[in-house]
């Protein structure tokens, strides 16, 4: 029953800590283009104001794999440790995540791709082959932290960061950092890598069927998944956080890093950006890799 | 798969194709207007432009209003860049009646067309900028504009829409204090160009997207009917105000830059080289201007009564998009008996589309018209 609140608590938890990113970056953003911009809680009206909403849903698999898609990734997020604490009893196994975080993709995927819209279906077919792109970087670098410890529990690696800024791996690995960053940018849709939304080619892509309801559930599954996302590299990288403050702040300077990076740079077409993302971050995370099986 | 495996491969399986209705909606559009696209995958395979969805009927309605009148309807023709519809319409109305306007407001013509030119080619720049995914260039150059429109609105009384020019003259003077607010205010502008140099046109992402889309020859720009800064982006110098000088422009010293290429990155480059003149040229304005003559309109009479001689002509001013041309017929009567609008954007938007379209990706299409300038409501009325 304990674990069963836990549960709640911290998908509520993800939740909040990603739709407050989201906002403080829209204000971020707004200001960088010399607007006023909304105010940093607008991203929890909107996600009520979209609940309350009238859905237009085209058939049950839309309905289904909605939620199979924030399911997904709410799974995913219970393993980010925050400040060393996590809802349940566990190592927080890194490829249990890895494996949880495509499930809550795949189901956006499926969901509108259900509604049948030809530019949902050619956003959805975007953003499968940009995971491609980012997904095989990630990978080797994480085949690094698996060469260097022999284990993929994050607690594992964030106890190995103890000690001070020199102990994190951002300064250790800073190779296998900036390929993360890389893919990172890509995993949260953001330029040069947001093809999968590209308004001005496919009209904001999956989002153009999403009424109502499937809009709201759309922004809490994109919310998880910053906290997911911003929380491995924090964790990998930034030595964690002894505290839970200590690591949400982390996390925000990620994505607040993430969300700079996104307003200086135009859209790649998606070849473009998987053969960016194979070439560079790939590379990357190929040196890092060779580096830590040369130095073991 | 090469465009012809493509195209074969529509023909044999024809249920690998959809049609895909690109706008008026869509982002990526610009103007009420449409293109319905056959795609393959990504790649289109035939493109048609799907007119009618702004037609407002400006031709027929000028024919129904008063000469006077028709100068609060034809701004609205073009929301970017209204300002030559008035000078245009009213050099037709002029060289009917024989009117010769004074050395003032053929100055303050030119001016506010100079003015009118920069919001465009800001507007232009932003919207290539927004159609890459470079939003935040996009706003900050939509807020350079916007320091354009506040002039506007103290010489004119209004942002968007002046209807500053009138048969015969302009309606006002240069209010006090304008001229030296203004330059401040272009110096300012001038200094913000290398920020648009670093942020887009030196940006190694928007150059590996607009190069190579939408490449065409001198020789085919010019049978095509292409004009202004797409004709010039070929390496070809063509443009109304060198080549058949009205109001100010015959004093003013031009330099009228060109780009080799043809393809959407030249177009590009070409605008920012021509934003840049525009300014430079704008400065020449206020220095030259006839500060010290009063006459800003010559007496026509009672405007409800005001009659133009039977005749025809065509007048044209080179706008940020080209050559934008009228021709006015007058009965001799109160309205006038017929004037076409030719817009520059007519030969891209309406038939280079259905020529270039096709073989692009969806990606490319925004660009595509972006680089090009197209205004829909120019060419569909």
């Amino acid at each position: 029953m304990m674990y069963a609140l836990n549960f709640v608590l911290w998908a509520l938890a993800a939740m909040a800590i990603g739709l407050l990113f989201m906002g403080i970056s829209r204000k971020l953003t707004a200001r960088l283009q010399r607007r006023y911009g909304p105010p940093f809680w607008q991203s929890f009206i909107d996600v009520i104001k979209a609940f309350s909403r009238k859905s237009i849903s085209h058939n049950f698999i839309m309905d289904l794999c909605a939620l199979m898609g924030l399911a997904g990734l709410l799974a995913a997020a219970m393993y980010v440790p925050m400040g060393g604490i996590l809802p349940f009893p566990s190592d927080s196994p890194l490829i249990l995540i890895l494996y949880f975080m495509p499930i809550g993709y795949l189901g956006m995927a499926v969901s509108v791709s259900a509604s049948g819209n030809p530019l949902a279906s050619i956003g959805i077919g975007r953003a499968l082959t940009l995971m491609l792109g980012y997904e095989i970087p990630f990978a080797i670098v994480v085949m690094s932290f698996i060469s260097n410890y022999g284990t993929t529990n994050i607690l594992s690696i964030m106890q190995a960061q103890a000690g001070g800024i020199e102990n994190w791996h951002i300064i250790k690995m800073p190779f296998g950092f900036l390929a993360s960053l890389l893919a990172l940018e890509a995993m949260t849709g953001k330029k040069p890598f947001d093809v999968m939304i590209a308004p001005a080619e496919i009209a904001s892509g999956p989002m153009v069927e999403l009424s109502g309801k499937f809009l709201g559930l759309a922004f809490l599954q994109y919310s998880v998944a910053v906290f997911v996302e911003t929380g491995l590299l924090t964790a990998l990288f930034l030595g964690g956080g002894a505290t839970v403050w200590e690591f949400v702040l982390k996390q925000f300077i990620v994505y607040m890093v993430l969300t700079l990076f996104s307003e200086i740079y135009a859209r790649y077409r998606v070849e473009q950006a998987v053969r960016f993302l194979w070439i560079y971050a790939g590379g990357l995370a190929v040196i890092q890799l060779a580096l830590n099986m040369y130095m073991k | 798969m090469s465009f012809t495996e493509l195209t074969k491969l529509a023909e044999n399986e024809k249920y690998s194709t959809y049609e895909l209705f690109f706008g008026p909606n869509h982002p990526g559009m610009h103007g009420n207007f449409s293109y319905v696209l056959n795609v393959i995958g990504s790649t289109i395979i035939s493109a048609r432009p799907s007119a009618g969805l702004l037609h407002r009927g400006f031709e027929k309605l000028m024919e129904q209003k008063l000469w006077f009148q028709n100068m609060s309807l034809i701004p609205r023709i073009c929301v970017v860049d209204p300002d030559p519809n008035e000078v245009v319409y009213c050099n037709a109305i002029e060289r009917l009646a024989g009117i010769e306007t004074p050395k003032k407001v053929k100055y303050l013509r030119t001016l506010t067309l100079e003015m009118s030119r920069t919001t465009s080619f800001l507007m232009g720049m932003g919207a290539l900028s927004a159609m890459t995914g470079l939003y935040s260039t996009m706003y900050r150059m939509m807020d350079d504009r916007d320091k354009i429109l506040d002039f506007f609105e103290w010489l004119t009384g209004a942002r968007v829409y002046h209807i500053y020019n009138i048969p015969g003259g302009v309606r006002r003077d240069l209010p006090n204090g304008w001229v030296e607010k203004f330059r401040e205010v272009i110096t300012y502008l001038k200094g913000n160009i290398p920020e648009w140099d670093k942020l887009l046109f030196q940006n190694p992402v928007v150059q590996k997207r607009l190069s190579g889309i939408g490449t065409i020859t001198t020789e085919h720009a010019v049978n095509v009917g292409l004009v202004g800064p797409n004709l010039r982006a070929t390496g070809y110098l063509a443009d109304v105000r060198l080549d058949d000088p009205y109001e100010a422009y015959p004093e003013l010293e031009l330099n009228i830059p060109v780009t080799e290429g043809g393809d959407a990155l030249a177009r590009a480059i070409q605008i920012r080289k021509e934003y840049a003149m525009t300014l430079d040229l704008i400065e020449q304005i206020l220095d030259k201007f006839p500060y010290s003559e009063t006459k800003i309109r010559v007496d026509l009479g009672n405007p409800l009564k005001f009659k133009v001689p039977a005749g025809d002509t065509y007048a044209k001013v080179e706008s940020s998009k080209g050559e934008y041309g009228y021709y006015v017929v007058s009965d001799g009567g109160l309205k006038p008996y017929r004037v076409s609008v030719r817009g520059p954007s007519l030969p891209a938007g309406l038939y280079l589309s259905q020529e270039q379209l096709p073989g692009l990706l969806i990606d490319d299409v925004a660009i595509w018209m972006a680089s090009l300038a197209v205004c829909p409501p120019d060419f569909d009325r």
